[in-house]
């Protein structure tokens, strides 16, 4: 740990005059390169500094944030802090900062990323740009190398510390007239990035699209991929808060403990598989753990905050890490399971249509195919779905296996019967 | 010497064949009062610098927060490093920046009351006020008032001798009352967006008369019924629900990066391509829309971009038709020779800056017309106010708009509300069923403060406007 942030934590400790506190320091070193068409458009390089402190006198609050370890500064965000809390009005939902606690030791960094340097980020974006002309296209994306560190502690003596890298790669390849095809993907380790693999399937997928035809709006089965399953149930995480469920303006009020999904649905939060990054406490002092959120289309868990938490009288918990549980069914497999569908690679623009219902829409994207008798028969024009978050898990025929997306995500591909799209697009 | 001074005479002796210099300190304080309750009372302040450099027809971007002149001297010469790296790649293919002159200047917001320096006490004491009007309704269950005041202090220098310094200014008020019953929950919001003045504008707004009609109208709402099946009908939009519209439907389509395909990983491309420019009808005759960077309270007037190009004002569509794009210096060589016209933009000084949507405004009718009388003559219809679920696909063409409120029109009269309203268009149907806008009289801006675009991740900022408009045999209707 730098000792900047021990020094912080010091001066804060020493100068904070309020009953209590609490702060963070976020600092992440990036380096972040842009390509487009074939050319680089942006080269970033930086760090990154953020320090917040929020303190309270008696359930009186203010927080302040500022940029510097400079004792000016800091001194600057005490007063600031303290002078909105001495001024506000009292808070009756304040909770006391977080004590003492033990919370999981992990491994979050890998050396291979903090070695990676921008003559490495840049061969591999020559050996992505060497690909797109080989096959006369142009490639787009953002290729980014991150180490942070996260540092946390309170009045009430919680400390913790936790060093975390990731290296990300997302591109985009397109003929630049109606092909256009996308892989992503992030892990802890840039020695373990799998570069040629990426190109391998973003060639693949290239080559796979064909002249797209127009189909009906209708109902369809379709082959979810993994980056369609993330984008998809990323927004079912939107209804996700126990207070608005409670309040029944989501649609899971008076529903834990009850099987609202579909049985083959569980998401989980682990600690114990190194290969997946897990956050081992949040900003405020609440400590991840190992968390079924939906167990076998059992709502076990909802997003609970520190207050809210003290409030209903239950433990408060953290999303450390995202695992929709998968099957054993490969993707051929699961074309032969129906007559006909569409294989989607990837949704967009995903926007809440019913917070209630948890009704969702959005478009499909990065290309997507109609399948018949178990094989590939040509590319589709885009469509528009409206769907039931909820309802959409009770129709899954199949799950392939898990595969890890990001240093933090693990999803399956899934196949869905009757899938809702409501409206035809016009490429 | 200045900071300014040593990063632009570093710059130089390295040999950049261009390079700039921001350093930007931008104070943001955020109250956020959920039913009575402060969920976030805070007052942030990030001060640093960015510094781009342009070599062999590359970009190379660093930034950092220490202040000394060691520190400058060695982020030029990372910005200077990663230009060289990118120019590796683009050799073949380099990127050019379109000419400019110098400018020494400055342009300040036009403030009354500095919303940073206006109490705490006479804030919350107003957001408690609004919030307790709309939890005084029975049926509302939820009541939320997000308030930002924000303030940016800019010094940009550039190694075609600019000495620009900028003070931009913005309050941003938001209230959202939410109504819940056994079997739904439905929610107003009074949201005009940010705008750039200081508190005499919240001060000007009766925000309890507004807490009042949109508790009032969340809990109508939940009873109302929903529209039914979808089917063509006319659509009357205000100008909180145009804002939107013209953003994502308007706004994203011309800027010029877009349409070079450099956002195509993540924000998407454009259908409004340059063989399109001065014969696309893009909309109706009475369609024009005015790009405005000179526009009074307008959230992207700032004097200048962070290109160092002068705010201007020019015909994006002109009489229905694709006129020209928002472009920045290094995007305006692949169109023509032609200067920028100015829409470069960072949100904050570790940002690269990048081609942003300029303020962006739908003129008024020319022919007097009220709102009113536009409803008087629709015979089936429906009146939609304010923002509500919106999708767009990444071309920009095909898109979902929902709204907050809305209102059946039948033989010329408001007759009922309704609930869940979608309606599905694409460009350029949409605004080629444009057919009537109200006059001046009734032309209102909308601030956006949150346009998220590039990768990481930027929110960005700028102000549209509209008069009242309709629009013609639009499907609406329910979701399915």
């Amino acid at each position: 740990m730098k000792k900047q942030f021990k020094q912080a934590a010091e001066f804060i400790s020493k100068n904070c005059t309020a009953d209590d506190y609490s702060f963070f320091i976020y600092d992440t070193d990036t380096q972040d390169t842009r390509y487009a068409q074939n050319r680089i458009t942006q080269n970033m390089t930086g760090t990154k500094l953020n320090i917040n402190l929020n303190v309270a006198f008696g359930n009186k609050t203010g927080s302040a944030t500022v940029n510097s370890f400079e004792e000016s500064s800091l001194k600057d965000m005490i007063k600031t802090a303290e002078t909105i809390a001495k001024m506000n009005k009292p808070d009756p939902e304040y909770v006391t900062s977080a004590s003492k606690a033990e919370y999981p030791v992990v491994n979050n960094v890998a050396e291979g990323t903090e070695k990676c340097t921008i003559d490495d980020i840049v061969k591999m974006i020559q050996k992505v740009i060497d690909n797109a002309k080989s096959k006369n296209a142009f490639v787009s994306g953002l290729m980014t190398r991150t180490i942070s560190d996260f540092y946390t502690s309170t009045k009430n003596g919680f400390e913790g510390f936790d060093r975390s890298s990731s290296f990300s790669n997302s591109m985009t390849m397109s003929d630049n007239v109606n092909k256009e095809v996308k892989v992503s993907r992030s892990v802890k380790d840039f020695n373990e990035f799998p570069i040629d693999k990426e190109i391998e399937e973003l060639n693949f997928r290239f080559d796979t699209l064909s002249e797209p035809k127009a189909i009906e709006k209708g109902t369809y089965n379709v082959i979810l991929r993994p980056q369609a399953v993330l984008n998809f149930f990323s927004f079912l995480l939107y209804f996700y808060d126990r207070r608005s469920a409670d309040y029944k303006i989501t649609p899971f009020h008076d529903s834990i403990g009850k099987e609202i999904f579909g049985k083959d649905f569980s998401i989980i939060s682990t600690f114990s598989d190194p290969s997946i990054t897990a956050s081992p406490f949040s900003a405020d002092g609440i400590i991840g753990k190992d968390i079924e959120w939906i167990k076998n289309g059992v709502l076990k868990n909802l997003f609970t905050n520190r207050s809210y938490a003290k409030k209903i009288g239950v433990e408060p918990n953290l999303m450390a890490n995202l695992i929709i549980s998968g099957g054993d069914t490969d993707e051929k497999e699961m074309m032969k399971k129906v007559d006909n569908g569409i294989i989607i690679n990837n949704f967009w623009y995903i926007r809440n249509v019913s917070t209630r219902k948890g009704e969702l829409t959005g478009l499909t994207r990065d290309g997507m195919y109609y399948f018949e008798n178990g094989e590939i028969k040509h590319s589709v024009v885009n469509l528009r779905f409206n769907e039931m978050a909820i309802e959409v898990t009770k129709r899954i025929l199949a799950l392939s296996k898990e595969e890890q997306l990001t240093d933090n995500v693990r999803v399956p591909s899934m196949l869905i019967k009757d899938f809702t799209f409501v409206d035809t697009t016009t490429f | 010497m200045d900071h300014l001074s040593v990063a632009i005479d570093h710059a130089k002796s390295l040999g950049a064949d261009y390079a700039d210099i921001r350093i930007q300190k931008t104070q943001k304080e955020v109250i956020f009062l959920m039913d009575l309750s402060l969920k976030n009372t805070s007052k942030n302040v990030t001060h640093g610098y960015g510094i781009r450099i342009f070599k062999n027809g590359a970009w190379g971007f660093a930034h950092s927060y220490i202040f000394t002149a060691d520190a400058v001297k060695k982020t030029v010469e990372e910005a200077f490093k990663t230009a060289k790296f990118s120019a590796m790649i683009n050799k073949d293919d380099p990127l050019r920046l379109a000419p400019e002159r110098g400018y020494i200047d400055s342009y300040s917001t036009k403030v009354l009351i500095d919303p940073l320096k206006v109490s705490l006490k006479e804030k919350v004491d107003l957001m408690m006020e609004v919030n307790q009007t709309m939890l005084n309704y029975e049926k509302i269950k939820r009541a939320t008032f997000f308030l930002e005041c924000y303030n940016d202090d800019k010094y940009f220098a550039s190694t075609l001798g600019s000495r620009i310094h900028s003070n931009i200014t913005y309050v941003y008020p938001r209230i959202t009352a939410t109504a819940v019953n056994d079997s739904d929950s439905q929610s107003r919001s009074f949201d005009d967006g940010g705008y750039a003045a200081g508190w005499e504008h919240i001060k000007k707004m009766n925000l309890i008369e507004h807490a009042d009609k949109i508790a009032e109208q969340a809990i109508m709402k939940l009873e109302a019924d929903e529209p039914g099946e979808i089917r063509r009908r006319d659509l009357i939009l205000d100008p909180g629900h145009l804002g939107l519209t013209m953003h994502e439907s308007v706004g994203h389509p011309t800027e010029l990066d877009r349409v070079l395909r450099w956002e195509a990983d993540m924000a998407g491309v454009s259908f409004a391509t340059p063989e399109k420019l001065g014969n696309y009808q893009y909309g109706s005759e009475i369609v024009n829309f005015v790009g405005d960077n000179t526009l009074p309270f307008g959230l992207a007037t700032a004097g200048y971009d962070d290109d160092g190009v002068p705010g201007q004002k020019w015909y994006i569509i002109k009489d229905g038709i694709l006129n020209e794009y928002g472009t920045t210096r290094d995007s305006q060589p692949f169109l023509n020779d032609g200067m920028s016209r100015g829409c470069c933009r960072a949100t904050n000084y570790f940002d690269f800056p990048i081609n942003r949507i300029p303020n962006l405004y739908l003129e008024p009718g020319k022919k007097p017309l009220s709102p009113q009388e536009l409803i008087a003559d629709t015979e089936d219809g429906i009146y939609i106010e304010g923002r509500g679920s919106f999708s767009i696909d990444q071309h920009r063409v095909n898109f979902q708009f929902g709204g907050d409120m809305f209102w059946e029109i039948k033989n010329g009269k408001k007759v009922r509300p309704l609930k869940n309203v979608l309606y599905k268009s694409s460009n350029p149907e949409f605004w080629n069923s444009c057919d009537a806008i109200c006059d001046d009289r009734y032309w209102k801006d909308f601030g956006v403060t949150n346009c998220g675009k590039g990768q990481p991740m930027q929110a960005s900022r700028m102000t549209h406007g509209a008069s009242t408009a309709r629009f013609k045999n639009i499907r609406v209707g329910g979701s399915k």
